[in-house]
This record gives structure tokens, C-alpha cells and sequence, in this order.
């Protein structure tokens, strides 16, 4: 009968797949329309989100340029041997020869004692009291520059070089430095938790404007759940909604931190010429950016995901 | 089609909507549910459209038991039913067409085939030129067309409307109902809850009448009682 006829008129299956691949797009664009819509709102929401992320984001950079920096020092980290002052030049050059062979040392360099003395009385300004001195008072010097390596094999080498008979002192100046990466160590852990609280209210954030949306459209749930449309139907403009404000959350803040590091940059510039420094400032690398928009994208979605699970199914028609 | 076993419905607090009913209309038959306001006529209504759940008793809809459906059915089983509303439940921030065409959006059809559908239910109910006009800007009887046309537009087997010509004059409500008479006379199962005696006695269909929420009148099972008298 006719009614059986009726009942037959559905889809074809191909035609399904299709139409829900061609689904999920329109919910992308419907959502994107959404946000289109209520500029505001969005504005407001996206902008919440991309001055939250920007703080941890902010300080990853921060710390990386930092890190790059100690990274300088510790690359010129060099260890002084300070002879004997019995040792003869010859000896001392032989010496040197020996620790340019061994395991760990990149370059050696000799100062001689007389060398020493010439340049301590062009730079000191003592010239003229040097030259009241019967006999020179400075020894044999050998700069020797470690391999990079972990601490404990740099003070391995100094332990050794130390060891050796014709080694009066040998010294190393890197105490401030393992201080300064105590501190870093510090500071990265402190980034990665003011991450996550981040993370987390950005949570927060997102949950709450979707859940104000799920409330704006409450009629509209009612109603496709009355024509019969399934919870990943409805679900899903929601979910991109999260998507869309967790993407352009993450642009604004990435904008934010580049802005924030464009205008610190002029100074800093100046800051390298007196220190005749050619450090350059490190902003985000193509990786980091693609870490920073994924998470944040992410973060909306979960944060959509949060409130669709608490407040959509808690909506029935009466 | 529907089978209602000794159907109750009581709500939280007590109130009881609907007294052991029981009542049984076949596919492509028409039926009207008259009775005043609070007679349980809605609550009928929402047991078949899987709104409410019967407290006793056992609702069929095509032989599945509607008493305890998992969720995630329900909307498989709604997609069969198109459900007209006293105050239309159109979604005013889109036009006409998208209204329409939103159960075969959900449903999974093909645009073309949306387009071609959502057009042939417009022009059914005369509204074929407004499809770009915004819900807001019809009257009354047009928005309820508007309804209809969304209610048939992924073709049904069964139409639920409750009071659907609540808030139209005698004409156009005299319009509304022809269409529903239309769609009977095509094969789809109708349930019209409506108070208008005067229309329904023009229309001659059978009447289920509920008073308090019992069943005090009920002509399907009068006319089959007529028939088996018949064979007697």
C-alpha cells in the first residue's frame, strides 16, 4: 500500500557518505557563518583566548632566547692552566702539544709568561709599576677549550688537567653558568605549569562560550531533535564552533607574542652592538607556530567536546 | 500503525495525563483526537513522537515498543513521523526553504535532491514563492504551511499534528485540514489533536475523544466493531 511506498524514499548509501562528508564541511562553513554573525562575541572570545595563550607563550620564547644564550657562553666556556712557574717554555710547549692530543679538547692555545706580562702592561695600566718588578711574576699560561659536553665530562677534563704535575691552578669559569642553567631549569618548569593552567582556562573559556551558544540556540536543538537528528548531528557545528575559536585564539596569540618581540627588538639591537654581541632574537620557528595553533585548536575542541557532553543532552523537547 | 495498550501517564507530582488507553489506527488511516484542554490529547501525541514515555501500558509504533527505546534510536524512528506544532516551531534566523528543508539536511540527502524535495513540499502547501522569505515576515496560516511542508518534506508515514489551526480563523483553518486530507488520500497516516468540532464534523473522520484522560469515545474501534457485527 501506499504507506509501505513511502517509507521506501531514502538515500542511497554512496550518496550517504558523500552527503555526510558534505555535512561535516557545512557544519565547518555554518559555524564559521556563526562566528561570522556575532562578530563581537567572537572577537571578544578569541581575543580572551589569544591573550591567555600568549603569556605561556610568551615566556617558551623568552626562555628559549635565553637558552640560546647560555648555550653562547657554554660553547666559549675555556679552562686556563696556570704553570708552574718552574716549568720552562719549551716544557710548557711540550705540554701543550700533550693536551691538544687528548680526548675532549677542541684547541689549546700558549701564553707565554713574557707574552703575558706585555699584555698585562698594555691593559692594566700598571705599566710602570710592572717594570720596578726584579722577575716576572705571571706563569706559562695554556687556554684550552673543552669539546661540548655535559658538565661532569668538562669537569672530568679539569679534574685531570688539574692532576698533572706542571698544572699549578687550572680554573674554569663556569660556576655563574651552571647557576644561570639552575635557574633556566627553574624558569622551564615554571613555564610548563603556567602552561597547563593556561591550557586549562582556556578550557574554561571555551566551555563557557559554547555553552552560552548552546543555551542561544536551545529552540533550534529542540526542534532537529524532534525531526529526528541524531546527538553527532546536533553535536557537531558546536564542536567546529570550539575548533574555529581555539585556531584563531592560537593566531592571535602567536600575533601577540610577535608584535610583543617586534617591539623589544630595536633596544635589543642596541644592546647587542655595545656588547658587541651578534646574538640575534629568536621568535617562533614553522614548528613551534604548528605546535602552538595545533594545541590551541585542540584545546577548543576539547573545550567544546567539555561542554556539548555536560549541556546538550540535558536538552530534550517536552 | 499505532497501538496503545492500557496506556498510562502520570507526571511527576502525581498528575495523570492519560487512564488506561487503549486504541488502534491502522496504516492510512485518518483520525482526529478531540477533547478540552488538558483531556491528554498532547500527551498522546508526545508518547508516539517518543517526547514522553507511557508510566504503564505499552505504545507500539509499527510493531516496535515504544515504552523502552534506547536512545540512540529514537531519532531513527522520529525520522519516520513529521510532527506539526499549535505555534509552528520554525527557526526564525533562516529562511523559508532552509526550514523545510532541514529533516533531509539531517537525514543525509544530496543538495540537488534537497533542492528538488523542499521545493515539490512548498508548492503542495502553496508556498513555493516565499521560499526565500523569512518565517517572521509570513502570517499566521503561512507559517503553519511552513510547518506542514517541513513535516512532509522527507514523505512520512505517519503525520502528528496538535492543534494545528489553534490560532487560524475558520477558513484557513478549513485550508490546513484539507491539506492533511490531501496527504491521507496519498497513503501517509494521519493523527490530527484538534478542539474544533465544527471542522472535524465536516470532515467526516473517525474520533478518539479523551475527557481527563480517558478514552470516552473512540470510532475506530466502534467502526470495527460495525464490521464484525457485519459478519455476524
Amino acid at each position: 500500500m501506499a504507506g509501505s511506498n513511502i517509507r521506501r524514499v531514502k538515500p542511497a548509501a554512496s550518496n550517504r557518505v558523500s552527503a555526510y562528508l558534505l555535512h561535516h564541511f557545512k557544519s565547518l562553513l555554518f559555524s564559521l557563518g556563526k562566528i561570522y554573525q556575532a562578530p563581537t562575541t567572537t572577537i571578544m572570545t578569541v581575543a580572551v583566548i589569544g591573550i591567555t595563550l600568549s603569556l605561556p607563550g610568551g615566556f617558551y620564547l623568552f626562555l628559549k632566547n635565553v637558552d640560546a644564550i647560555a648555550g653562547d657562553f657554554r660553547s666559549s666556556s675555556q679552562i686556563g692552566l696556570y704553570l708552574d712557574l718552574e716549568i720552562s717554555e719549551k716544557q710548557a710547549r711540550a705540554l701543550e702539544k700533550q693536551i691538544a692530543g687528548m680526548a675532549n679538547v677542541v684547541s689549546t692555545r700558549f701564553i707565554s709568561r713574557e707574552l703575558s706580562l706585555e699584555e698585562f702592561r698594555q691593559n692594566s695600566g700598571f705599566g710602570k709599576s710592572i717594570d720596578t718588578l726584579s722577575s716576572n711574576p705571571l706563569p706559562h699560561t695554556i687556554i684550552v677549550e673543552p669539546a661540548e659536553a655535559d658538565t661532569f665530562t668538562v669537569r672530568n677534563l679539569l679534574n685531570s688537567l688539574q692532576a698533572m704535575p706542571e698544572v699549578e691552578i687550572a680554573k674554569m669559569d663556569t660556576e655563574w653558568l651552571e647557576r644561570l642553567y639552575t635557574i633556566i631549569e627553574i624558569a622551564k618548569r615554571s613555564v610548563i605549569i603556567i602552561t597547563v593552567l593556561f591550557a586549562f582556562a582556556v578550557l574554561l573559556i571555551i566551555g563557557n562560550t559554547i555553552r552560552l551558544d548552546i543555551q542561544n540556540r536551545y529552540q533550534e536543538i529542540i526542534v532537529t531533535k524532534l525531526i529526528g537528528a541524531t546527538d553527532a548531528f546536533i553535536r557537531r557545528p558546536f564542536l567546529y564552533g570550539g575548533v574555529w575559536y581555539g585556531l584563531l585564539g592560537g593566531i592571535i596569540s602567536w600575533l601577540i607574542v610577535e608584535i610583543g618581540y617586534l617591539a623589544i627588538s630595536g633596544p635589543l639591537e642596541r644592546l647587542n652592538l655595545l656588547y658587541q654581541s651578534d646574538m640575534s632574537l629568536i621568535t617562533f620557528s614553522f614548528h613551534d607556530f604548528i605546535i602552538l595553533i595545533t594545541s590551541s585548536t585542540l584545546l577548543g575542541l576539547t573545550g567544546s567536546w567539555i561542554a556539548v557532553a555536560r549541556h546538550l543532552n540535558q536538552i530534550e523537547p517536552t | 500503525m499505532i497501538e496503545f495498550h492500557n496506556v498510562t501517564k502520570r507526571y511527576d507530582g502525581g498528575f495523570e495525563a492519560l487512564s488506561n488507553v487503549s486504541l488502534q489506527l491502522d496504516d492510512g488511516q485518518m483520525a482526529f483526537i478531540t477533547g478540552h484542554s488538558g483531556a491528554g490529547k498532547s500527551t498522546l501525541l508526545k508518547i508516539i513522537a517518543l517526547i514522553e514515555k507511557p508510566t504503564r501500558g505499552q505504545a507500539l509504533l509499527n510493531k516496535i515498543n515504544l515504552n523502552n527505546l534506547a536512545r540512540h534510536r529514537i531519532p531513527y524512528i522520529r525520522r519516520n513521523i513529521g510532527i506539526i506544532f499549535q505555534d509552528h516551531q520554525l527557526l526564525f534566523d533562516r529562511p523559508v526553504f532552509d526550514n523545510v528543508a532541514l529533516p533531509l539536511h539531517i537525514q543525509g540527502f544530496r543538495p540537488q535532491e534537497i533542492a528538488k524535495r523542499t521545493r515539490a513540499a512548498l508548492d503542495k502547501v502553496g508556498l513555493l514563492k516565499k521560499e526565500k522569505s523569512l518565517p517572521i515576515t509570513l502570517s499566521g496560516g503561512e507559517q503553519q504551511r511552513v510547518g506542514i511542508a517541513r513535516a512532509v518534506v522527507h514523505k512520512p508515514m505517519l503525520l502528528l499534528a496538535d492543534e494545528p489551526t489553534g490560532n487560524l480563523d475558520p477558513v484557513l483553518s478549513r485550508e490546513i485540514m484539507q491539506i492533511f486530507v490531501d496527504f491521507n488520500q496519498v497513503g501517509v497516516t494521519v493523527l490530527v489533536a484538534s478542539h474544533d468540532l465544527d471542522l472535524i464534523d465536516v470532515l467526516d473522520k473517525p474520533r478518539i475523544t479523551l475527557n481527563g484522560g480517558q478514552l470516552i469515545l473512540n470510532d475506530l474501534a466502534d467502526s470495527k466493531q460495525e464490521d464484525r457485527d457485519g459478519w455476524q
